[in-house]
């Protein structure tokens, strides 16, 4: 590491105010960033990684208040600086790319002045000519196409990964010492992810820039991060060499993070090592994962835990590692699934026959204005049986909700049938009798949108026992207690609304309102894409144990290949409306490869690319 | 009810005082004086509302008739106070009917969206693009003498002319609503319309619509006030506040408490509203609305 750190964030402490209390969200955290170097931030929702990214900036909420430390950025003090010095810093010494383009850019201006702004902005441009061929430059070093005419452009009229570009520009424009980045690929595809990590590898490559890479994704970090550092509830818990780290995890959570990915290579399954949910009240004064931990000890409650070294720039904050390393050599061994319990009863439960889907098809006295409908499926034949987790992959825009979506009758197809138990199934759900509308059940992929937060859980849940089964009064009670067990969830919750609990609660209670229906299908529209990587393992258990005890068909729709692989019976990849390959999902991840599953899964970061690359 | 639940409700209630805005407590306390005005104003009333001759006519201030009398000698506080209870069930009543009916109407037309949709907002903007006043005299005279001067017909008519205007935003606030996941559950459960509506919907729109009912709630005494005025209203010698400026404007120069008096307590309710409803949009904008279980 060279002697002059770019950033230096020495003891930060930070804290919300909640009323007339303080709530802590970083504690403690000091860290360091060289010139050209990449240090990667990991940790699951709330646990103050964004504060982080944006107290670089200097920017923080009205509502927040430092506690402790400082953070001196290329030899200034951030904190003491007042809103001209900082005006001077942002965008020049620092600058940041935003989680999601498409709200960051100014939708009514094209993105060429939006990049020209931060150049006039910081007098680093003289004349108009400057400024094009400024931009020009930009554009070409992020791998836009046509950069000369590109920033003409509306944001609306690029697609995602464009817009994130166009971001990286704007970012790059001031010429930092540091970018700071929250999550920048979250919102695109796979394949468009793998395209810009290139592009911000080969930028770190060919300037003494620094970044810090805030995400959630450990095996996206596997393929930038020189450095990882893990946070849990405001703390900092473990940070080192990227192979060090992800190889040789030493804290429990860095290890309960890692055990809870599902891996791509072999199908094996996630697995829980954390107990139960991260409950900032309940956070002890010594180390923050103590009643979660799998390996903690009395005294852990009691003692804070510094950052601690062990191993060359490896440091942890746990007093107990060297127990959990050494009762097992590196990672703990993961179980590859067994051979599915054979169904008795394999007959097709739906068939999709020619089935052409699409949006905009004229209805009622439209049809006579004859509008031409956009066709988002040419043709798709499909079968599913009885028991069976079919999962359905692609990119966004590949089709897979729009088929599911038509599948429950939200969605009349253009042509062809959908053949239910060898019965064709009406095409709108207002046709469809309640039994047909009992036996296909839908899960969401937002439980924040999908549950009605005015509702409480007890009146969510009792909706379909009435409108299905008649049940009223009395009756209502056991079965929805009974509903709440079977997701793993405390039936005292009946009496709570949605917003008092947590991400993964919520989806519970969701897949508890579907199952409340007893379904003989039930639809997966990417239901674990909204929740954090430890809660995403639980709730994929709770899933398939649902459903082999219960000989559900599920219907796995999802852009996470590990997660379909560790799932699903069958898979179906969809390219573009049209269903590339369709098999058993061992023949489909088994080479050979079809040509866009080929693509799809070099795109899913590897968590061992790091060490690859180490001894490449 | 235990002691300790009523502490905390009292607790709970002293909390939203202290973080509510000014013009929202300044509001809420000329609402509680018009509301208790209209409780117990005819109980302490000097004189009758119909009283004649409780003076000379037309006489200006005086300790014995703060407000002075009116052309027939009549006591014109007595009176204003008289007519309290009057305004405020006109006005409340007319309005919460016009927001029963626009409201369903709205929620239904942003679910369905369909051709019954279609009707309903065209026949919304028809009556919207009719001035109020008009719309309301139209109504009137359509009804016939039979209603006329009765308060069933002031009601109607506030509704009448509410109603429209509520529909149009109870169906936008809809619009977004129908969009998220919990209301597409509720289609694939097969619920109909109007349970959609009344269960996931409204509960949901309660923000905009509170604010939206306070305010037109404030408008509403100037309408019936202005129905009065114009000799639409209710028949004298009712003590409501609209007619009784319109019976005294003649004495504008002669007895100018006579007019103003009422008028003074028609502008008090309606800022009081208005202020309540500013405030109360700033409480609902800063933060969502949080759901106390």
């Amino acid at each position: 590491m060279s002697p002059k750190p770019v950033l230096a964030v020495d003891d930060f402490g930070f804290a919300y105010r909640q009323g007339r209390a303080w709530l802590e969200i970083l504690h403690r955290v000091s860290f360091a960033i060289a010139p050209s170097e990449v240090l990667g931030l990991v940790g699951e929702s709330g646990c103050g990684k964004s504060s982080i990214a944006y107290s670089l900036l200097g920017y923080r909420r009205a509502n927040g208040a430092t506690q402790s430390g400082t953070i001196s950025l290329d030899g200034a003090d951030l904190l003491a600086l007042d809103r001209p010095a900082l005006d001077r810093l942002r965008g020049r010494v620092v600058a940041m790319v935003p989680q999601n383009p498409a709200t960051a850019l100014n939708p009514a201006r094209r993105v060429g002045a939006q990049v020209r702004e931060v150049l006039t902005r910081h007098g680093m441009i003289r004349s108009r000519p400057e400024a094009d061929r400024r931009c020009a430059e930009l554009f070409s070093l992020v791998g836009l196409p046509e950069p000369g005419t590109i920033g003409r452009r509306y944001p609306h009229q690029l697609s995602g990964g464009q817009q994130q570009r166009v971001c990286i520009a704007m970012a790059l424009a001031g010429e930092p010492k540091l970018l700071v980045l929250d999550e920048p690929t979250t919102g695109l595809d796979v394949t468009t992810q793998k395209q810009i990590v290139y592009l911000l590898r080969r930028l770190v490559a060919t300037s003494d820039m620094a970044m810090l890479y805030v995400t959630h994704d450990l095996a996206l970090l596997a393929q930038i991060a020189d450095r990882v550092g893990v946070m849990y509830a405001g703390h900092l818990v473990e940070i080192g060499p990227t192979n060090e780290v992800l190889i040789r995890p030493a804290h429990p959570y860095t290890r309960g993070l890692l055990a809870a990915l599902p891996d791509i290579r072999t199908g094996a399954q996630p697995m829980t090592e954390l107990k139960g949910l991260l409950r900032r009240q309940d956070i002890p004064v010594g180390c923050p994962l103590y009643p979660r931990c799998p390996i903690a000890v009395p005294s852990c409650a009691d003692n804070p835990q510094p950052l601690r070294p062990i191993a060359t720039a490896h440091e942890v904050a746990c007093q107990e590692y060297k127990g959990a390393t050494a009762t097992q050599a590196a990672m703990p061994q993961r179980s590859i699934p067994p051979a599915r319990p054979t169904v008795t009863d394999t007959s097709p439960l739906v068939e999709l026959r020619n089935l052409q889907l699409g949006y905009g098809a004229a209805v009622g006295l439209h049809r006579l204005l004859r509008s031409t409908p956009i066709q988002v499926i040419r043709q798709i034949d499909l079968v599913l049986n009885r028991g069976e987790v079919f999962a359905l992959v692609g990119e966004s825009g590949s089709g897979k909700s729009t088929i599911a979506r038509s599948l429950a009758g939200l969605l009349a197809p253009l042509s062809g049938t959908i053949v239910f138990e060898g019965k064709p199934l009406p095409r709108s759900i207002s046709r469809r009798t309640p039994d047909l509308r009992r036996r296909i059940q839908y899960i969401f992929q937002n439980p924040d949108e999908s549950l009605n937060p005015r509702q409480t859980i007890f009146k969510i849940l009792a909706q379909p026992l009435i409108r299905f089964f008649g049940r009223s009064g009395g009756a209502l009670a056991p079965e929805i207690e009974q509903a709440l067990r079977d997701v793993n969830l405390d039936p005292d919750y009946a009496r709570r609304y949605p917003g008092q609990l947590s991400g993964g609660e919520r989806q519970r209670v969701a897949i508890a309102r579907a199952l409340i229906a007893k379904p003989d299908l039930l639809i997966c529209d990417e239901v674990l894409s909204a929740l954090d990587v430890s809660v995403q393992a639980s709730v994929l258990e709770l899933l398939r144990d649902l459903q082999r005890r219960r000989g559900l068909a599920l219907l796995f729709i999802s852009h996470d290949l590990a997660v379909v692989r560790s799932l699903a019976d069958r898979v179906g990849v969809l390219f573009k409306g049209e269903l590339v390959t369709c098999d058993a999902t061992e023949a489909v991840f088994r080479p050979p490869f079809h040509p866009y599953t080929q693509r799809l899964l070099d795109a899913v970061p590897d968590l061992h690319a790091a060490e690859r690359r180490a001894a490449g | 009810m235990s002691n300790r639940d009523l502490g905390s409700i009292a607790r709970g209630i002293a909390g939203h005082w202290h973080g509510a805005p000014g013009s929202y407590r300044v509001g809420a306390i000329i609402m509680l004086l018009h509301f208790l005005l209209g409780l117990f104003g005819p109980l302490l009333a000097p004189y009758g509302y119909a009283a004649m001759g409780t003076s000379l006519p037309m006489e200006g201030f005086s300790w014995r008739h703060v407000l002075g009398t009116d052309a027939l000698g009549r006591d014109v506080l007595s009176r204003v106070m008289y007519g309290a209870p009057t305004v405020l069930t006109l006005a409340f009543s007319g309005t919460a009917l016009g927001f029963a009916i626009g409201t369903s109407l709205g929620l239904l037309c942003g679910y369905l969206q369909n051709w019954f949709d279609e009707l309903v907002q065209r026949l919304c903007e028809a009556l919207i693009s009719i001035p109020f006043l008009v719309l309301a005299l139209m109504a009137i005279s359509a009804v016939g003498p039979e209603l006329a001067g009765k308060p069933i017909l002031i009601v109607l008519v506030v509704a009448l002319v509410y109603a429209p205007r509520t529909a149009r935003l109870a169906r936008s606030a809809a619009l977004e609503i129908v969009t998220r996941d919990f209301v597409t559950a509720a289609k694939l459960r097969g619920d109909p319309a109007w349970r959609v509506a009344w269960q996931e919907l409204l509960p949901n729109a309660t923000g905009p619509l509170f604010v939206e009912f306070s305010l037109r709630a404030g408008y509403a005494p100037v309408l019936v006030g202005a129905l009065g005025f114009l000799g639409f209203g209710l028949h004298p010698p009712t003590p409501e506040w609209g007619l009784m400026i319109s019976e005294n404007r003649s004495l504008m120069f002669v007895a100018p408490l006579s007019v103003l008096g009422p008028g003074a307590f028609l502008a008090s309710l309606v800022v009081g509203l208005n202020l309540f409803t500013e405030g109360l949009a700033r409480m609902l904008g800063r933060s969502d609305v949080v759901v106390r279980a």
